[in-house]
Formats: C-alpha cells, sequence, structure tokens
C-alpha cells in the first residue's frame, strides 16, 4: 500500500521537470553546437536592395584594373574549417595564385612590381621587432641542433660502451688463454720428464710472443715501495700524480687505521717528499 | 577676402579646376565622387580621371583591450589612405556622433572597433554618408607582434587583393566584397603610397566566415625591376600579419543604422554562447536529485529475490 503513494510522488516530481525542460526548446537543440541547428527563420535577406546598394556604391564599370588591384581565385574544395594546417594551406595557395595572376599582369603593363634590393624604407615593422624575430629562429633552431647532437652523443655513449666491454672481454680471454697456454706447456715439460731438447718444441705454440710484452716501459719498483713506484713517477712525466692515487697505492683501500702513516723500511731514508726550501709548508690562506 | 571667393567660384564654374585655394568639394552622388566640372566637359560614362579618393576613419571605442588596440593599430599601419581618430565614448556610439565624426574629418568610410565586456570585438564597416553598413563579430585574432609571423613589407605600399570565388554566391557577398575591396585598397596617387606591390591581402569565405590574411611576396633576387619568367617560380609567401576572422551579423541600409538588408540566420551571439555553457553547468544538482530518485524508483519497482545465504551469520 505504501509502494504506490511513493511512486506517484516521484512520478510528480519527474513530469514537473520535463515540462521546465521544455520551455527552452530550441537552445537546448544548440547547446550541442555553437551555432543554432535551425536557422532562425526571422533572417533578412533583402536581395533587391543589397543589390541597389551595391550599385550605389561601386565605382564605375571601366575603372581600370590598376586601381582595383583584386583577383578572384577559384576555391575548389570545401575546407574544413577546424583542420588548421589544410585551411591555412588554402588560404596560401590563394595567395600564391592571386599573385602569379596579378604579377603577369602589371608584367604585361609593364610595370616595376618587386622592391629591388636597394630600395631601403620604412617598413611595417620595425627594424628591433624583427631582431627578436631573428633571435627567436635561431634558438630555435640551436636547440633542434643540440638535441640532434645530445641523441647522436647518446647513441654514441651506448655504442661505445658496448665497444669497451667487448674489449675488455677479449683481453680476459686472452689472458686466460695465455695462463692456460703456460699451465699446458708446463704439464707438458713434467709429463716429458724436463727435457732440454724439447725446448723449442714446447715453447713453439707460443709464437715467441711471450716475450714481446708492451713496449710501455714500467717503472722499476722496489720491493719494499708499499707506493708500488706511484710516488716517483713526478719526474717520468714532469706531473705530479694525483695525491689520492699516490696515498691509496701506498696504504691501500681501507685496512686497520692506525698504520696509515707509519714509515716502512724503505721510506725512513726517502727524503723525496721534502723541499730544500724548508718552512714554506702551511695554507696560504692561513692568516699569520 | 569672401567677396574674392565668391568671384573666383563663379568663374571655377566655367574654367575647370581641380585645386583650388578654396577647396570645392566634389560632388558626393550616389553613383560616385564627380568633380562638378568634369560632368561638363566629357559627357560618356567613361570618368576620364577615376581618382580614388577613398578616406577611412579608424577608431574605437572606450575599454578596448590591448590585443584590439593592437589589432587596430596594425591596420592603422596597413591602409595609408586611414586617419585614426579618439576613441569614442561608447554610450554614443551607433547614431548621430559617429556620422558627425566622419562628416568632420572628411572620411568617406569608417571602421569602428566596438570592444564589449573586455572579451568580444564587434566591427562596424561603413560607407558614409549614405552607405550601407556592415557589423562583424571578429574572432581569431593574431596581431602583427607575434614572433611566429616573421614576415615584413614596405609601409605603405599597394596590396593586392585576392577574393575567394565565394563571394559571388549570393548578394550579400558581393556587396561584402565591394566594400572590402574600397576600403582596403590603397588609391592608387596617394601621397602616402610607395611604389612596389609587395603584399597580398588574402579574403576567403570559409564557414561562412570572412577570414584575412597578409602575406609579404618574397622572390629570391636576381635583377631589380622586371622579372624573368622563370624566378616566379620561386616566389614565395611569408606571413605578415594580423590574423582575424569576421562573422557578418547584420547588414543596414543607412551608415551606422537604417532598414535591415541582411541578417546572418547562423549567428548566436557569444553572450548566448556563454549563457548557454553556464546552463549546462548549472543544472548538475538538479540531474543528481533526479538520478537518485530514479534509481530509488527502480529498486522498488524490482525488488531483489530474498538471498539465500543472508541468514547465513546471522546468530
Amino acid at each position: 500500500m505504501e509502494l504506490p503513494l511513493v511512486n506517484d510522488d516521484t512520478m510528480i516530481d519527474g513530469e514537473a521537470e520535463y515540462l521546465s525542460e521544455e520551455m527552452s526548446p530550441s537552445e537546448s537543440e544548440s547547446e550541442e553546437d555553437v551555432k543554432l541547428a535551425e536557422p532562425s527563420k526571422t533572417a533578412v535577406n533583402n536581395r533587391d536592395a543589397l543589390l541597389d546598394k551595391l550599385g550605389d556604391i561601386s565605382w564605375p564599370e571601366n575603372v581600370e584594373w590598376i586601381h582595383k588591384l583584386s583577383i578572384d581565385i577559384d576555391q575548389e574544395q570545401e575546407v574544413d574549417v577546424n583542420d588548421d594546417l589544410a585551411r591555412e594551406l588554402a588560404f596560401y595557395t590563394q595567395a600564391l595564385e592571386g599573385t602569379r595572376q596579378a604579377f603577369e599582369k602589371l608584367q604585361s603593363i609593364g610595370l616595376p612590381f618587386l622592391r629591388p634590393a636597394d630600395y631601403y624604407a620604412e617598413m611595417v615593422k620595425t627594424d628591433s621587432h624583427m631582431e627578436k624575430v631573428k633571435s627567436r629562429l635561431l634558438a630555435e633552431k640551436q636547440k633542434m641542433v643540440e638535441a640532434e647532437e645530445r641523441r647522436k652523443a647518446r647513441e654514441a655513449k651506448r655504442l661505445s660502451k658496448e665497444v669497451q666491454s667487448q674489449k675488455l672481454k677479449e683481453r680476459a680471454k686472452q689472458k686466460k688463454d695465455d695462463i692456460e697456454s703456460v699451465k699446458k706447456w708446463r704439464k707438458q715439460r713434467q709429463q716429458s720428464g724436463f727435457a732440454d731438447d724439447g725446448a723449442d718444441k714446447a715453447l713453439d705454440f707460443e709464437d715467441g710472443k711471450v716475450f714481446e710484452r708492451s713496449k710501455k716501459k714500467r717503472p722499476g719498483v722496489s720491493p719494499g715501495d708499499r707506493s708500488g713506484g706511484k710516488a716517483k713517477q713526478a719526474f717520468g712525466k714532469g706531473k705530479k700524480p694525483k695525491k689520492g692515487d699516490v696515498k691509496n697505492s701506498k696504504f691501500g683501500f681501507g685496512g686497520k687505521k692506525g698504520l696509515k702513516k707509519q714509515n716502512t723500511a724503505d721510506t725512513t731514508n726517502d727524503f723525496g717528499g721534502f723541499s730544500k726550501k724548508g718552512a714554506v709548508g702551511g695554507s696560504k690562506k692561513r692568516k699569520r | 577676402m569672401g567677396k574674392r571667393k565668391r568671384s573666383e567660384k563663379a568663374e571655377a564654374e566655367a574654367v575647370p579646376k581641380k585645386e583650388d585655394v578654396a577647396p570645392e568639394r566634389p560632388v558626393r552622388t550616389l553613383l560616385g565622387w564627380k568633380d562638378k566640372n568634369e560632368i561638363e566637359a566629357k559627357d560618356n560614362a567613361a570618368s576620364p580621371v577615376f581618382r580614388n579618393k577613398e578616406k577611412v576613419l579608424v577608431t574605437c571605442s572606450r575599454r578596448i583591450v590591448y590585443r584590439y588596440r593592437h589589432l587596430m593599430l596594425n591596420l592603422v599601419s596597413l591602409l595609408p589612405h586611414c586617419k585614426k581618430d579618439n576613441k569614442v565614448e561608447s554610450k554614443e556610439t551607433k547614431g548621430a556622433t559617429l556620422n558627425e565624426l566622419v562628416e568632420l574629418k572628411n572620411c568617406s568610410s569608417c571602421l569602428f572597433f566596438e570592444c564589449r565586456k573586455a572579451k568580444d570585438l564587434y566591427l562596424w564597416m561603413t560607407k558614409c554618408p549614405n552607405g550601407p553598413s556592415v557589423k562583424f563579430l571578429v574572432s581569431a585574432v593574431h596581431t602583427m607582434e607575434e614572433l611566429k609571423l616573421t614576415g615584413n613589407h614596405l609601409k605603405g605600399s599597394r596590396p593586392l587583393l585576392t577574393f575567394s570565388s565565394n563571394f559571388e554566391k549570393d548578394a550579400y557577398w558581393k556587396l561584402l566584397k565591394e566594400m572590402l575591396l574600397q576600403i582596403f585598397e590603397t588609391p592608387k596617387d596617394h601621397r602616402k603610397a610607395k611604389p612596389f606591390h609587395d603584399h597580398v591581402f588574402v579574403f576567403s569565405i570559409v564557414d561562412d566566415h570572412i577570414w584575412f590574411r597578409n602575406y609579404q611576396i618574397s622572390v629570391p633576387h636576381n635583377e631589380s625591376d622586371k622579372l624573368p619568367r622563370g624566378s616566379l617560380d620561386k616566389m614565395t609567401l611569408i606571413e605578415v600579419g594580423p590574423r582575424f576572422c569576421l562573422n557578418p551579423i547584420k547588414i543596414f541600409g543607412g551608415s551606422f543604422g537604417g532598414p535591415t538588408l541582411y541578417e546572418n540566420p547562423l549567428y548566436v551571439s557569444p553572450n548566448q554562447i556563454r549563457a548557454l555553457q553556464k546552463k549546462k553547468k548549472a543544472g548538475t544538482f538538479a540531474k543528481k536529485v533526479k538520478a537518485k530518485t530514479r534509481r530509488k524508483m527502480h529498486e522498488m519497482a524490482s525488488p531483489l529475490e530474498p538471498d539465500e545465504f543472508a541468514d547465513m551469520w546471522k546468530d
């Protein structure tokens, strides 16, 4: 019993709302569209009066074209307004066609129509404005070039990483092979009872290149030198090795804290780090 | 002085003189501008010296926005045969004041920019004193100061005008074409006109709107004046600006008023558009309430079957 009552109420409400919506029919139609769906019927189009007025204001019939300078261009296709590119293209082609025809006419009349390169006069846009335009164009070009370069660098980096990893692999492999070959040789020699006459034979497979290591001169390192020769590199290359390098090579990475700056047998007599001039040390920034 | 003038005038009627100390205004008949003297001199329809004495008065209303003001200034620089005047008070727009102003400045047409609510720009294009007038709604405005419009041309050079063929389709388009031609084309021997033709205007009708574009004609230079046919093909156009789109609203028979000769059936005023958009948004609460009641009704109308498992966890 309750149900139908409730139903009635809601139905009435619904009807009332429908009515209010119907009050504005034409506008609700055009809610979707900006234009009126049906053109307003009260529109006036008084063609005769329009043509009359046209006759009033127009210039006399036989005015020469040079006064009008107007060209009519056929617009062949319907251009969609919302397609920006197509629309602008249509305008551009219209202008281009128009200028061609106009220039032909002007040429036949014999009038000059192009501005010669040395004709300087006031232009519609100031020079300072054109400077801004130019700088903007240049900036755009610059951005494009930079983007290209960055992309290329990224690609090259990727490639170079690959190439580098390949090389490392190769070197590791080579090293492994060398060690293997030495081991084999040793084994062979062991097996054949350390016979001396087989020396040439055994060394054949090494191809004689074992003793031809890289010709880079390695500095002689005394056995007690904890820095592995890096402390004495200064004279050889004319540049002091990096401090971190020297310390790293001498004292290693990490390890016991206390022993870092202790002398070894070799370094007690090594006065290379001291200059003759005495107490020049101390930071220059320190106030005196 | 006065007596001398009168006697001179009497003589001038007999002897055709073009320019005088006290210049005699050429009679503005409905058929154009004709010097009194020349009617008597030659009787053919061909006016031997057709002088385009078009002068355009360019003004705007107060409270115009910077963008539209720049558009107006751009147009002033494009039309060397225009006179720019001060801002006109908004209340006294249509009707007598503007007509008087135009007469005072001795102009034959007028471009009046009316900006309403700091959002909408209306352009009145009129031929004074008796001519038809058109009211347009201006949209899609891009001024010459935009850096993307990179072209440049001589200030005051005569433009080439191109109209799309749509302008012949109906009477009102023809009338509009004639008005645009007269207003935008610099008179041939105008004092401020420069010799060469290096820019072109485009008026084209797309979607019942008039679109305006201004391009610079650039040709790679081999020879200065006359151009061998070959290089005509290498001609390119660079956009100079400004750009705008005109939507004709009404055409009146008189200047700034008069009988309505044409009304655009597809025109919706920007106020209406904004009102509709607001209405769309305004109904959301009512719609929500309606949806709720609809749901309630639906639930009542189609009751669910009693669930078998409803009492499962009841204790």
